[in-house]
């Protein structure tokens, strides 16, 4: 509390929140919002699994193959490491695919639309450019290549 | 940001409730406080809040000004989503089955009381991009005897950010300026690219440096709320975009300016005459060859007689 006669201003940011809340505003017109914040939780999770991944590949060095052999074989047909599986697929293909359309939009300026005069109902011209059909694209081709992950972990 | 036509058009409850996030510098308090205000048609989210002030509250602290969305004072998070108050409709916001909307100050800037919002580091970051011309020349930038050559297309380049009128919206929908304090944020860098494509300018490789900084132009993640709340339609985001691209072939190597302008130097006379059209008709009695072989003089002193 401040003391008295001393005034203080309020810092008001949302901080760490803003990443990975993607209705922490009420945006309307923002899809590239929920796809920021899914790039973001993606990217920690694929650096998780990354050590994960890096853990369990050790083991061969550290405990020798017959321990590898033996967990490889337990693992298989277990829903945990299929899930798993599953979902890392998830993961990998949604923050893989989105890489490509930032790569694009980010780093060659295309699809972000040209300067135009505004006029009503004023949606800038980038909301309304062709990054956000390869948006949809990319919503579109993550889900069908997850459904197809899945059948091939799955089955 | 599109404004809701339809909802705007239509009439507001009765009675709406209006919900203020008010902040208090002296002892550090919080609170939310509602007050009942009377709605009527056209009516918008300032005219209500001026109504609280007026009959309900005194102590409401806001910053507003023009009231038709030119002067970017009234910016405030209404219901969830940064707007100019005087832009939003309470028929926009508040219905008849929901006749209560919220009103907080703007995130990512300090609060200094109930709404209204301190922009000393938002107007510092707009200095450090240089917004203004920039000439190698400076005496003809200081004693300017014609205007600078820029065609319709060049204007287009740089016209929409142009149009920016300082609001804060981008600064407060931006999720990374929301998390770092030092990102110069999208109104900044949009104007940072507007003086940059600008022909006129030749000071782009002394922005492009400014750009380049670690809080700069690198550090969008292209979330595009910036553009999605932007009440002007100038597209901090897809300027930032372009920005990024420019800087990245610019350290390649492979960008520069496509061209600079220069002063249009001053018309020569060159005692060419400018036929009359056909059609023109002078008045009776009036014979122009006449009155060129002999110019009429006017006599300022004997009008005044």
């Amino acid at each position: 509390m401040a003391g008295k006669g001393e005034r203080r201003f309020l810092k008001n940011m949302p901080g760490w929140r803003a990443s990975f809340n993607p209705w922490i505003l009420r945006l309307p017109n923002n899809p590239e919002r929920l796809a920021f914040v899914l790039h973001r939780i993606t990217g920690i999770l694929l650096v998780l699994i990354l050590f994960v991944h890096i853990t369990f590949t050790t083991t061969p060095a550290t405990r020798g193959w017959e321990f590898w052999v033996e967990e490889i074989k337990r693992a298989q047909g277990i829903t945990p490491v299929t899930l798993y599986f599953f979902i890392f697929a998830g993961i990998a293909i949604f923050h893989g695919l989105n890489g490509i359309r930032l790569l694009l939009v980010e780093f060659l300026g295309c699809c972000v639309g040209k300067p135009e005069k505004p006029k009503p109902p004023y949606i800038s011209a980038t909301l309304r450019a062709s990054q956000r059909t390869l948006l949809y694209i990319v919503f579109a081709l993550w889900i069908v290549l997850w459904m197809i992950a899945g059948y091939i972990i799955f089955t | 940001m599109a404004q809701a036509l339809k909802s705007a058009a239509r009439y507001p409850p009765k009675s709406v409730r209006v919900k203020i996030k008010r902040y208090s510098p002296e002892t550090g308090r919080e609170w939310w406080q509602v007050y009942e205000v009377e709605a009527y048609r056209g009516m918008t989210v300032l005219d209500a809040l001026l109504q609280v002030k007026e009959k309900r509250d005194h102590t409401i602290v806001m910053r507003y000004s023009c009231r038709m969305g030119v002067c970017g004072s009234c910016g405030m998070v209404i219901n969830g989503t940064p707007r100019l108050a005087c832009q939003t409709q309470v028929s926009m916001v508040a219905s008849e089955e929901n006749p209560e909307f919220t009103v907080e100050p703007m995130k990512n800037f300090p609060v200094i009381r109930d709404l209204l919002t301190d922009f000393t580091s938002f107007f510092e970051k707009h200095r450090k991009v240089k917004p203004y011309l920039i000439r190698r020349d400076t005496g003809e930038q200081e004693n300017p005897k014609t205007e600078y050559r820029m065609t319709p297309e060049e204007l287009l380049e740089i016209y929409p950010y142009s149009l920016c009128i300082s609001c804060g919206l981008c600064v407060s929908a931006c999720p990374v300026s929301a998390s770092d304090e030092g990102f110069l944020g999208p109104q900044a860098l949009a104007q940072l690219w507007r003086y940059t494509a600008d022909v006129r300018d030749e000071a782009w490789r002394e922005r492009l440096e400014i750009a380049d900084d670690e809080n700069g132009a690198l550090k969008c993640h292209f979330a595009a709320s910036c553009s999605a709340v932007c009440p002007k339609a100038v597209d901090p985001g897809g300027a930032i975009q372009m920005l990024r691209s420019a800087l990245l072939k610019y350290k390649l190597g492979l960008w520069r300016k496509k061209s600079i302008s220069g002063p249009v130097p001053p018309l020569e006379p060159t005692g060419e005459k400018m036929p009359l059209p056909p059609e023109a008709q002078t008045l009776p009695g009036v014979d122009l060859e006449a009155m060129e072989r002999e110019p009429v003089v006017i006599d300022a002193s004997r009008l005044l007689d």
